[in-house]
């Protein structure tokens, strides 16, 4: 068996790479981000806020590569998921980093400011879950596993259920006057930061998914909307035989 | 060919209602027009194509791909009959058309090629004028009066997106247009006769994109008339026109021969974007040729 098109095919594979590097990038943003929240290392935040810019060029380039092979090389079957997925991955991924540098921004607003031990530690619990859904369905999108994909929804509830205590932390710290209310307002974004990475591990695991079997996510408002469409249609054709 | 008729008008009735119909709300149950039972095509000793089972569809495009030798057009000769020419050829199992065995030896071959048309991949006018060409399967058929010939010619040619090109020099030479257009008049002459179905056999290898783009073009437009069996080399051809491919390869059987077998037959979307099997996903990508 030999490959007729090698040099499309090794295009492919060097977005596939790119891809995965960006994602690796978030994967060590997140426990990096998380220090400098919780050491209120302002030099670091500055650092990070800076190399956003050079995720976001990554990210513009893998999609105009992707274009590229699409204008230029008509891919079908696996290939052609593969670039339809690129498009959708690389500005999730730089969404991702985003939501890093949102974090760091939020170091910055509470520097000053302590942080009571117990708020310490649900934000280090809900990087650590971040981080490892991160880690697990980048490596799942190197592999294109789809099992190992599967397994994301659940993780990121375990996240979504620690920004619940999060948030009830916070108005328990702040009721204790541990924080006041500034920081009590950053702090609930910041909770939010990290569960929408967890989402957009979520969204990257239903792309490698849909890379390894054309499975597409089923959501329950897109459901609803083509079950309304059924009912709305009339019952019975006019003029039919 | 009583059969054949009752079964041909069965199919008209159900044509109102599936002619409007999206190819996957197609309901599985709907009456073929060819049903391939098992098919095998043997040339002497030799099996060129083995165990072929698919259903083909009433106004729907299917496209046979596959690599050279892979039986596609094997299959598709069958479908007319036109094995029927080659001596040693035999087909095994069987092959329906709408509901009637096709190799019944009650039916009327001769009937079969003009109900089921074939365009060839060289267009191949007669040497005769443009408007003998399209009259000259109405005339076989029994219609004499010139006014009567006259619309079937004005309406086939103008069916192959031919008749403003030509309407001016109807007497000139079939041969002396331009290979596109000679393609279009072959299509034109397949349909002066009303077929059912239309075969076409690399309608486009001899053409230029642009005449290739009309061809397919052309194709849409025909298929609310009629059925259209396409074999083609180019797969980005059979992505763009056909609503189900089917794709053939060939295994190495005993004696070390080749024989062509049916790998996969799916709606033509599936088949570029998600095919059932390892073999299609690798033809299609350029991994194996």
């Amino acid at each position: 068996m030999n490959d007729l098109r090698p040099e499309f095919h090794h295009e492919l594979d060097e977005i596939r790479n790119e891809i995965a590097r960006l994602g690796s990038s978030v994967v060590e943003l997140i426990p990096r981000v998380t220090e400098i929240l919780l050491q209120q290392d302002l030099e670091g935040a500055e650092y990070v806020l800076r190399a956003d810019d050079e995720i976001d060029a990554r990210s513009i380039d893998i999609e105009e590569r992707a274009l590229t092979l699409l204008a230029l090389q008509a891919p079908v079957a696996r290939d052609l998921r593969q670039v339809a997925a690129a498009l959708k991955l690389a500005p999730e991924i730089e969404r991702s980093a985003d939501l890093c540098s949102n974090i760091c921004k939020a170091a910055r607003r509470i520097y000053g400011h302590g942080l009571d031990p117990k708020v310490r530690g649900i934000i280090q619990r809900m990087s650590d879950q971040a981080h490892q859904e991160y880690k697990e369905v980048i490596e799942a999108y190197l592999a294109v596993d789809a099992v190992r994909a599967a397994a994301l929804p659940d993780m990121d509830s375990f996240l979504d259920d620690l920004q619940r205590q999060f948030i009830a932390q916070i108005f328990e710290s702040h009721a204790a006057g541990l924080i006041d209310l500034q920081v009590a307002v950053q702090l609930a974004l910041v909770a939010r930061f990290y569960e929408r990475l967890g989402d957009h591990a979520v969204n990257i695991s239903q792309r490698v998914r849909y890379i390894a079997s054309g499975w597409l996510p089923v959501h329950d408002g897109a459901t609803r909307y083509h079950q309304r469409a059924i009912a709305d249609q009339p019952a019975e054709e006019p003029g039919g035989d | 060919m009583n059969r054949m008729d009752r079964s041909n008008e069965h199919s008209r009735e159900q044509r109102m209602v599936t002619a409007s119909a999206n190819v996957s709300a197609l309901p599985e149950q709907v009456h073929p027009v060819f049903q391939l039972d098992d098919v095998s095509v043997l040339y002497g000793d030799f099996r060129a194509v083995t165990g072929a089972t698919m259903s083909i569809r009433e106004h729907e495009i299917t496209a046979f791909i596959g690599p050279s030798g892979c039986g596609k057009t094997t299959i598709l000769r069958c479908l007319n009959r036109m094995n029927d020419f080659i001596e040693s050829a035999k087909v095994e199992g069987t092959i329906t058309y709408h509901g009637v065995d096709l190799y019944d030896p009650a039916v009327n071959s001769t009937e079969v090629r003009r109900r089921i048309g074939m365009v060839f991949q060289k267009p191949n006018p007669f040497p005769k004028s443009i408007y003998d060409n399209v009259a000259y399967g109405p005339r076989l058929s029994g219609i004499k009066k010139k006014a009567d010939l006259d619309v079937v010619v004005e309406k086939s040619l103008r069916g192959a997106a031919l008749w403003d090109e030509v309407k001016d020099r109807l007497k000139s030479s079939g041969l002396s247009l331009s290979g596109g257009q000679q393609q279009r008049l072959c299509i034109a002459r397949a349909i002066a006769v009303e077929p059912d179905v239309i075969l076409m056999d690399e309608p486009c290898s001899a053409l230029d994109p642009i005449a290739t783009a009309r061809i397919e073009e052309l194709m849409k437009e025909i298929k609310s008339e009629y059925t259209i069996v396409i074999v083609t080399h180019n797969m980005q051809q059979a992505a763009r026109v056909s609503d189900r491919t089917a794709f053939f390869t060939t295994e190495i059987g005993d004696s070390d021969r080749r024989t062509g077998q049916l790998v996969e037959f799916n709606p033509t979307a599936k088949m570029f974007s998600n095919p059932d099997d390892e073999r299609t996903e690798q033809y299609v990508t350029g991994r194996f040729g």
